[in-house]
């Protein structure tokens, strides 16, 4: 007996006004679109990891804005990139750990599960909310920053900059799905708080790293948002303006890449494992 | 209707002999445990294109767990699931079931409309969501967000979900327990309409009544294994449905002899109004458990019996599993080491506990 025969002998029974499926494409897009309707409708989630850095940027990104580092960069830009920093680790901790574990514990990802959606496309989706979200919020920071603080920015700088932010998104978005899946639903919001905050302090998105005590700044080199901040400052500034900055560079790109890597694939991991002791859960 | 799935099922196996899996489900053997807790112990079960199956059992009769099974979310610990003769999980059988499960609140800001076309974009083939809206009743309430849907509109989005993706299998847990009883004849009617449709439809339940309504076969679980497997008829004939109280002149031993009658005791109620209990003229209170109360009745005023005081009225579900697990250890070998008079005794007290 084979698949075949067994198939041919259940044939499909589809009702008359059924539609086949449009394609990969579509189904991608529609994820997409909804998954950006969803949450653009919570206020709750929409300004706290959208509209905040915008504020953080307006109430003390622009204090010395205008002021000039000795290689021509304005200060302004410099706090466009530690508050971007800031923005994408939040957007992508809250939106893979906090809301991820909200639709596992509401049943929605088992339900998800029963249908033939592949999981990838989820996956893809919320990667995709969380680009647009950050654009909207890098955007906004932006137009405050030109408007408010009449900053300048180096275009090509500042589009380079854009887009390591924007790859943030994605780096991070593993450690907040494997918080997601190893933490109990009802403290993920707590402990997501707990590894964010002082992961910002430590990689200076905040305030100089140089006035760090020695142990934290060595404590911040094996953190990926040290590494990652690294990046993004020095895509923005040359290295003298950033050390000015009060962020003297440290290592070189391809080290900050690596660690930055290492914790995208660690946490990948751990991610998976998660959702393979899930799909076969205990019951309590 | 269900003996006519058989013998279309019969007829063939007898002209197609090289196929084997004709089934849409064929389960063997299955078990699963929580940790060293069973939950599931060794149930078999097929279901033929077409068929409308209830799954009957008390709470935690592992209903849900065998749902799960069938469905692929969960793996048994032992024994085979085949759907459409391939692995739950196929991605192929996955284009081809719809479930509506328990627990499963959808993203609460998308509206109905919003939820019911992204849904619909997961499967190989979908149904127009108008279509899929007034089939489950809410296309009145499409712009409505979730957060702004009752409790019987968000099940009626359940179950929107589950058949947007024109299903041939749809399997619905409980999907009546949190409606009232004008939500649920609703609900069965919308069921009806798309099994309409040449659908296959497992659905599980601990109503009987609701069973009965929707169903074309019956299959009794408790305690983690199949207790029955019958038409509604078959499974009404087994379980009482109906109690009957009375104060009669006719004696204990007669009463259990009559054709229906599962069971009947002595009442000694009757003191409470203050009113001696009248054994003394030949009249005592007495409760029979009956499958039907008509003929048991009719019976009883044939033998010109004296009556006096009655009431039926529709047996409890607890009885009736009380019963029939009474029944099942009579029949089937004891699964746990007990001493045979205490048995009965401890599994009554179990399915007590899992009933309140």
């Amino acid at each position: 007996m084979t698949d075949l025969t067994t198939v041919a002998s259940l044939p499909r029974r589809l009702s008359p006004l059924t539609r086949p499926a449009t394609g990969t494409a579509r189904l991608l897009t529609t994820q997409v679109t909804m998954e950006v309707r969803r949450y653009r409708r919570i206020p709750e989630y929409f300004i706290g990891v959208v509209v905040l850095p915008i504020i953080l940027y307006a109430m003390f990104g622009l204090g010395d804005a205008g002021e000039v580092l000795p290689l021509g960069t304005d200060v302004g830009a410099m706090m466009f990139v530690s508050i971007g920093c800031y923005g994408v680790v939040s957007e992508a901790l809250f939106s893979f750990g906090g809301e991820l574990a909200t639709e596992r514990s509401k049943g929605w990802l088992r339900r998800l599960r029963a249908t033939p959606m592949p999981m990838w496309v989820y996956f893809a989706g919320k990667v995709a909310l969380n680009l647009v979200f950050t654009l909207v919020s890098l955007g906004g920071m932006a137009a405050v920053a030109v408007v408010a603080g009449h900053v300048t920015f180096d275009l090509s700088r500042s589009i380079a900059t854009i887009t390591i932010l924007l790859t943030g998104v994605i780096a991070f978005s593993t450690m907040g799905s494997a918080i997601a899946y190893w933490v109990r639903p009802r403290a993920v919001s707590t402990i997501v708080n707990l590894v964010f905050l002082p992961l910002s302090f430590l990689s200076g998105f905040f305030y100089p790293l140089d006035q760090l005590p020695g142990v934290f700044a060595k404590v911040a080199q094996v953190l990926p948002t040290y590494h990652f901040g690294q990046l993004a400052w020095g895509v923005m500034a040359p290295a003298q303006d950033v050390a000015s900055f009060g962020n003297p560079p440290n290592g070189n790109t391809v080290g900050h890449l690596a660690v930055i890597l290492g914790w995208f694939i660690g946490c990948g991991i751990l991610t998976v494992l998660g959702y393979r002791r899930e799909l076969d859960r205990e019951r309590p | 209707m269900h003996a006519g799935h058989d013998q279309r099922h019969l007829c063939r196996r007898r002209s197609v002999r090289n196929v084997i899996a004709m089934n849409v489900i064929e389960a063997t053997d299955l078990h699963k445990s929580y940790g060293v807790v069973p939950a599931v112990v060794g149930i078999d079960l097929n279901v033929a294109p077409g068929e409308i199956v209830a799954v009957l059992g008390p709470n935690g009769a592992g209903k849900t767990t065998t749902i799960e099974m069938l469905l692929g979310l969960r793996s048994p610990s032992r024994g085979a699931v085949s759907v459409f003769g391939k692995p739950p999980r196929h991605v192929d059988v996955r284009g081809r079931v719809g479930a509506m499960l328990q627990d499963t609140d959808a993203p609460e800001s998308l509206t109905v409309t919003e939820m019911v076309e992204l849904v619909g974009h997961y499967y190989p083939y979908a149904l127009p969501t108008a279509d899929v809206l007034r089939r489950a009743d809410l296309s009145p309430h499409a712009a409505k967000r979730v957060t702004q849907l009752s409790g019987g509109q968000r099940q009626r989005l359940s179950f929107a979900l589950a058949i947007v993706g024109d299903p041939d299998l749809l399997f619905l847990d409980e999907p009546t327990a949190s409606l009232d009883v004008y939500a649920r004849q609703a609900f069965w009617q919308q069921v009806e309409e798309f099994a309409g449709l040449g659908k296959t439809i497992l659905f599980s339940t601990h109503n009987l009544p609701e069973a009965d309504l929707a169903a074309d076969r019956i299959v009794v679980i408790n305690r983690g294994r199949v207790v029955h497997d019958g038409t509604p008829t078959q499974i009404k004939a087994l379980i009482p449905a109906k109690t009957v109280t009375m104060t009669t002149d006719a004696t204990l031993d007669e009463l259990g002899r009559l054709e229906g009658v599962k069971s009947a005791v002595p009442v000694d109620h009757l003191e409470t109004h203050g009113i001696p209990a009248s054994q003394s003229c030949g009249l005592q209170r007495v409760q029979l458990q009956v499958a039907i109360a008509e003929p048991v009745l009719r019976a009883l005023f044939a033998a010109n019996r004296h009556i006096e005081d009655l009431t039926v009225t529709e047996a409890s579900l607890e009885q009736a599993f009380l019963h029939l697990t009474g029944e099942t250890l009579k029949d089937e070998p004891e699964p746990a080491p007990l001493p045979a008079t205490t048995a009965t005794a401890t599994a009554t007290a179990t399915a007590k506990g899992q009933l309140i």
